[in-house]
């Protein structure tokens, strides 16, 4: 799952960064509202974290230009003006939620866990299929009730499988959710990344379509 | 003296009276001086007929009676006399003198002497008298007098006409001074209704439609309204951005603070603290913004625009928490509020109704007979019991913690409303049986058409 943060205040960003990605979440930084614009038109991000006090271009203008552009991303609006015009004004030009600063981090993940099942169509925050069970809150995955360990990018392959099961993934689609926009990229990695997750939970969770891509089967 | 319209009525008084003093002496003056001059001359006229009557008959004085023969002298005490005496003191009179006598003076004077003397009945009388020698030779006094009193009857009969005349002159000229400051303080009325009724037209008052002796006023006027919404507009652009610059370091801090907490540091004291400045900021700025606002500052809120946004963004809301929203309310509607303030007011009541609801919040608005705005926000969560009812709009009263927030928004709103003079009031919705937030806002008149 990718998130982009556009946020000028480089210490509250690298906070936010680092805790998200902490969750197993792949992170860009925005500085500035063109920045964040040009991020937001060209990278698939499942969720933007928009301030809305940003430099160069102010996080409403962005917000209406990447909405005006057709692009549905879910999009959380941080402010620090107290006056609800304000996010009423972001609300109305299409923000999925906002949230007022100072905020406790442990609320901002969960509105963009939030947001990134509400995107996928899931009510609970727990995935399960099989005999495994993946806690998105925690990012904890259990096999017959039995923690196992996974990696960062095990898990983020893992979660963006979940939120989207019963559709087909591609591999590049996959690498453009969990990889950084400035990363190494390397979408055979992600077979690596899938084969690791099969050893690790049972070889019939995620599907192999040959050349086309990777699939959770829905829970009937 | 502080009224105009005091000012001009005594205006008009004094120079009513100034007028009346003036034009009364002076006109009175002159007519009696004329009333005398043609008093003096009928007299003459009266005494030259009597010397020619003596010159005519003066060999049988006795018909002098007749040959005197106006009819104002046969009428005893008529107040006109003649008395004519001979040389050797013979004295014949006019039968209106019965048995009295005029004087006659001591001299011997052949010229015309007028004087002053008690007549008969004690009248004051004028006369005239000369000494004349007729063409027989003989000389006589030929005396004519007349009473002063009808002659003072005549002065007193103009002097009262006059008088009637100018007390009907200074009140015509009293009210007239009234009709000509109620004229000329028109464009001041004008002016008192429109800074009063028409604080809320943006534009500010017309200055082209006042006189030119009160449209620098109106100008100035303008300017101070102008200046009071930018002073307003300015403490709440700086007050937003002390907002703004003071919560990101505390976000920032919050953040170490749970970092460290997470890693098993004890960090409660430090994070009460900061909940603490951030309670405290959000109040002060809430205060800030309730104090700056003032409400006769021409503002008005649509709340068809108003409304429509609170709908969006909550339906939006709502819907991120399986909950419902639903607003209604009439069409046309507007208050008497600063948009910002209202939204402030509305905002923080849909946030908290959504934060507590189980399923649904409704939003209902509309007028009351008398004309306010009723706007009324409903839930079905669990509502406040009836002893806490009061408690809840006092400043940073939190009832439950058990919800994140610092249970300030309905503090903050019946701050909003009551600096605008509107009421707000807790119940209990009986439709929906969570909380009631019934709000009472002024109504604003509707936009010039221009």
């Amino acid at each position: 799952m990718r998130i982009l943060i556009a946020e000028d205040e480089p210490v509250l960003a690298s906070q936010l960064k680092k805790t998200l990605m902490s969750e197993g979440l792949t992170v860009d930084v925005a500085i500035d509202g063109a920045e964040a614009q040009y991020l937001g038109e060209t990278e698939p991000y499942d969720v933007i974290i928009l301030d809305l006090g940003l430099p160069i271009r102010d996080g409403l203008t962005v917000l209406k230009n990447l909405r005006s552009g057709g692009n549905d991303t879910s999009i959380l609006i941080l402010t620090a003006r107290n006056d609800w015009t304000d996010r009423v004004d972001g609300l109305d030009a299409g923000a999925d939620d906002y949230l007022t600063k100072p905020f406790h981090m442990a609320e901002l993940s969960a509105r963009v866990r939030a947001l990134i099942r509400r995107k996928a169509g899931k009510a609970t925050p727990v995935f399960s299929k099989n005999e495994v069970t993946f806690d998105t809150r925690t990012n904890q995955v259990m096999v017959d009730g039995v923690p196992t360990n996974l990696t960062s990018q095990e898990i983020a392959v893992l979660s963006y499988l979940f939120h989207n099961s019963g559709r087909l993934v591609s591999r590049t689609e996959l690498s453009d959710h969990i990889y950084q926009h400035d990363g190494d990229r390397d979408s055979n990695t992600i077979a690596v990344f899938v084969n690791r997750l099969r050893k690790k939970l049972g070889s019939d969770l995620i599907e192999t379509v040959r050349g086309r891509g990777y699939v959770i089967k829905a829970t009937a | 003296m502080t009224s105009l319209r005091a000012r001009a009525v005594t205006g008009g008084i004094l120079w009513a009276v100034a007028i009346i003093v003036l034009g009364l002496a002076g006109l009175a003056s002159y007519l009696s001086s004329q009333t005398q001059a043609r008093f003096v001359e009928v007299l003459e006229t009266r005494h030259s007929q009597a010397i020619v009557a003596v010159s005519n008959n003066s060999d049988a004085a006795s018909d002098l009676v007749r040959a005197i023969g106006d009819l104002v002298y046969q009428v005893p005490n008529s107040g006109q006399y003649w008395q004519v005496e001979s040389a050797d003191g013979t004295i014949y009179a006019s039968p209106s003198l019965g048995e009295e006598r005029l004087p006659r003076p001591t001299g011997r004077s052949f010229e015309r002497l007028r004087r002053e003397f008690t007549g008969p009945n004690a009248e004051p009388v004028f006369a005239f008298g000369q000494w004349v020698t007729v063409p027989d030779g003989s000389t006589w006094h030929v005396q004519v007098a007349s009473s002063l009193s009808s002659f003072e009857q005549e002065q007193a009969v103009l002097r009262n006409t006059l008088l009637t005349a100018f007390a009907f002159v200074s009140l015509a000229s009293v009210l007239a001074a009234l009709m000509q400051v109620a004229v000329v303080l028109r464009p001041l009325n004008q002016l008192r209704q429109e800074v009063s009724g028409r604080w809320e037209q943006e534009d500010g008052l017309e200055v082209a439609s006042y006189p030119v002796e009160v449209a620098p006023l109106v100008n100035d006027i303008n300017t101070l309204m102008e200046r009071n919404r930018d002073i307003m507009r300015r403490s709440r652009r700086q007050a937003a951005d002390l907002a703004h610059a003071i919560k990101t370091p505390s976000a920032i801090m919050r953040n170490e603070l749970d970092t460290l907490m997470s890693q098993g540091a004890d960090v409660q004291e430090a994070t009460d603290a900061l909940d603490r400045l951030d309670a405290q900021l959000r109040r002060s700025f809430a205060r800030m913004r309730a104090d700056g606002t003032d409400a006769t500052v021409g503002v008005a809120t649509d709340l068809d625009t108003s409304l429509g946004r609170m709908r969006r963004a909550f339906s939006a809301l709502a819907r991120n928490e399986s909950k419902t929203f639903k607003a209604t309310y009439a069409e046309g509607l507007r208050v008497r509020m600063d948009q910002s303030d209202f939204e402030e007011v509305m905002g923080n009541l849909l946030d908290n109704a959504l934060k507590w609801a189980t399923s649904e919040v409704r939003l209902d608005a509309g007028q009351t007979p008398d004309g306010q705005i009723m706007i009324t926000i409903s839930d079905d969560g669990p509502g406040i019991p009836k002893e806490e009812l009061e408690k809840a709009t006092q400043s940073g009263q939190r009832l439950d913690t058990s919800k994140p927030g610092t249970g300030l928004g309905l503090a903050i709103a019946h701050d909003l409303i009551h600096a605008y003079g509107g009421k707000i009031i807790l119940s209990r919705d009986d439709d929906l049986g969570g909380l009631a937030v019934h709000m009472r806002l002024p109504f604003a008149t509707a936009k010039r058409s221009d």
